[in-house]
């Protein structure tokens, strides 16, 4: 969209933007050679159909963080839509922060015990998918309420998980 | 006479078409490292593609080749289920995001990482809710933009793109990633899938999108006591389907019931069970296909540096 000032047939440029308030972005356009200023003010389709472009109207100042749209936009947690939220990775109060902490392996961290003889059969399995199928038998036994894996229990969690 | 839009240079200040171009170069950047972009489609849905991604993808794994899988179902997602990385932390650094690390050290991304609990649907904050449909495809294809280019993939053989239902997904792709390397189509032996695949087929034509070949999941019942497969559907249909379009037919999956719980429990069926037919069948699939990618390149080297 570009603007043209009628008098002096001069593309107008952008003075200052500002919002969105009540989903209007408000620009402001000036003619560069006799100040006339008009302002754009979009309805609330359009400022969300510009946001989720990932682009800013008024231009950036920066580069664009990682998943920086869609972290802003991607709906708070049980929460409602709030106008102009918008994440921020490194800020303690973005609402994906405990997605965004230190990589955790989940394996071990479970608390369950491994019965001698499970462990060595455990340690025959290839170690490229070790952890995996350690972490699948692991809550197999948390679903059944057992607190030490065991050969039976073992048995029992790969006929029923396939493996 | 008066000036037109474009005897008007720039758009006044904000330069979109700058940032808009910013965005494709990050992107072009990242997938730089990634020799073969591949997108599992099949237009009709239910049809196990994203079951066959991830065996597929831990197949060209345990060949040794580095190996990615991005979720590209935002609104479905099922990839960090299958490949066991539910509830894995992602990490950011100054060079994006480190997506989660899988079985055979494959590289996972998904929307179902930064969904927190099991029942949260994926909904986008805004200023008017009502009639979303207006932009609710265009945040998609942002998201899907953000996922590849944001994502510290580093140096892959194989980048997997496991693709909702729907032909449409396949224009929005070619779209975005115009260094597409080709797709593989997913179907079952039924006539409504065949149906739908056809559309997805011509789809692919018309777009210029390479598509490395065809599977047909689910072609008949492997019975673990006979060790012997019998028919589900009418045999046969997917070669037929593959001849009719001039494309490869990569392989048959017959339907194991063992293959459906390995990906509920989060293990890749091809990992725990390479020799039974299916797990065979797989790593059969994943040698053509690796042959089919690297054809791919070597006759259209310039995808590669899109």
């Amino acid at each position: 969209m570009k603007f043209l000032c009628v008098n002096c047939d001069e593309g107008m440029k952008l003075d200052t933007t500002s919002g969105p308030r009540e989903g209007s972005l408000e620009a402001i356009f000036v003619c560069p050679r006799c100040r006339y200023k008009i302002v754009m003010l979009t309805n609330p389709w359009e400022t969300q159909l510009v946001q989720t472009l990932g682009v800013t109207i008024g231009g950036r100042t920066a580069h664009a963080g990682p998943f920086e749209q869609i972290l802003s936009s991607l709906a708070r947690p049980g929460g409602e839509a709030q106008e102009g939220a918008n994440a921020e990775l490194t800020s303690s109060g973005c609402p994906f922060a405990g997605m965004f902490e230190q990589a955790e392996p989940a394996e071990s961290a479970t608390g369950m015990r491994w019965a001698a003889a499970a462990t060595i059969r455990l340690e025959r399995i290839p170690s490229f998918i070790r952890p995996m199928v350690q972490r699948a038998i692991e809550r197999y036994a948390m679903e059944q309420g057992h607190h030490l894996i065991t050969d039976a229990i073992m048995d029992e969690a790969r006929s029923r998980l396939g493996m | 006479m008066p000036k037109t839009y474009k005897d008007l240079v720039g758009d006044g200040g904000s330069n979109i078409v700058g940032q808009v171009t910013e965005q494709l170069t990050r992107l072009r950047a990242r997938m730089q490292g990634i020799k073969g972009r591949v997108a599992v489609v099949s237009g009709k849905g239910g049809v196990g593609k994203s079951a066959i991604t991830v065996n597929l993808a831990a197949a060209v794994a345990m060949e040794g080749a580095a190996v990615g899988i991005l979720d590209a179902d935002l609104n479905g997602p099922s990839i960090a289920k299958m490949a066991g990385v539910r509830g894995q932390r992602l990490v950011i650094t100054a060079e994006g995001v480190q997506p989660a690390r899988g079985p055979v050290g494959m590289r996972i991304m998904s929307m179902d990482l930064l969904l927190p609990h099991d029942d949260t649907p994926v909904t986008w904050q805004a200023t008017m809710q009502t009639e979303a449909y207006i932009w609710r495809s265009s945040m998609e294809a942002t998201a899907l933009r953000e996922f590849l280019s944001d994502t510290v993939w580093g140096e892959l053989d194989f980048l997997f793109l496991d693709l909702p239902p729907g032909t449409d997904r396949i224009a929005t792709l070619a779209d975005i990633l115009p260094g597409l390397t080709g797709m593989i189509l997913v179907t079952i032996p039924a006539e409504v899938s065949h149906l739908v695949v056809r559309k997805s087929l011509a789809l692919a034509r018309d777009l210029r999108v390479p598509v490395l070949g065809l599977i047909e999941n689910m072609t008949g019942y492997y019975c673990q006591n006979c060790r012997t497969v019998g028919d589900l559907f009418r045999p046969g249909e997917g070669p037929r389907l593959a001849r009719d379009f001039g494309i490869r037919f990569l392989g048959e999956i017959p339907f194991d019931p063992r293959l459906a719980r390995a990906c509920d429990s989060g293990i890749p069926f091809v990992a725990v069970h390479p020799q039974t037919a299916v797990g065979r069948v797989f790593q059969t699939i994943a040698r053509d296909l690796s042959v089919a990618v690297y054809d791919e390149a070597d006759e259209h080297p310039e995808r590669g540096r899109r």
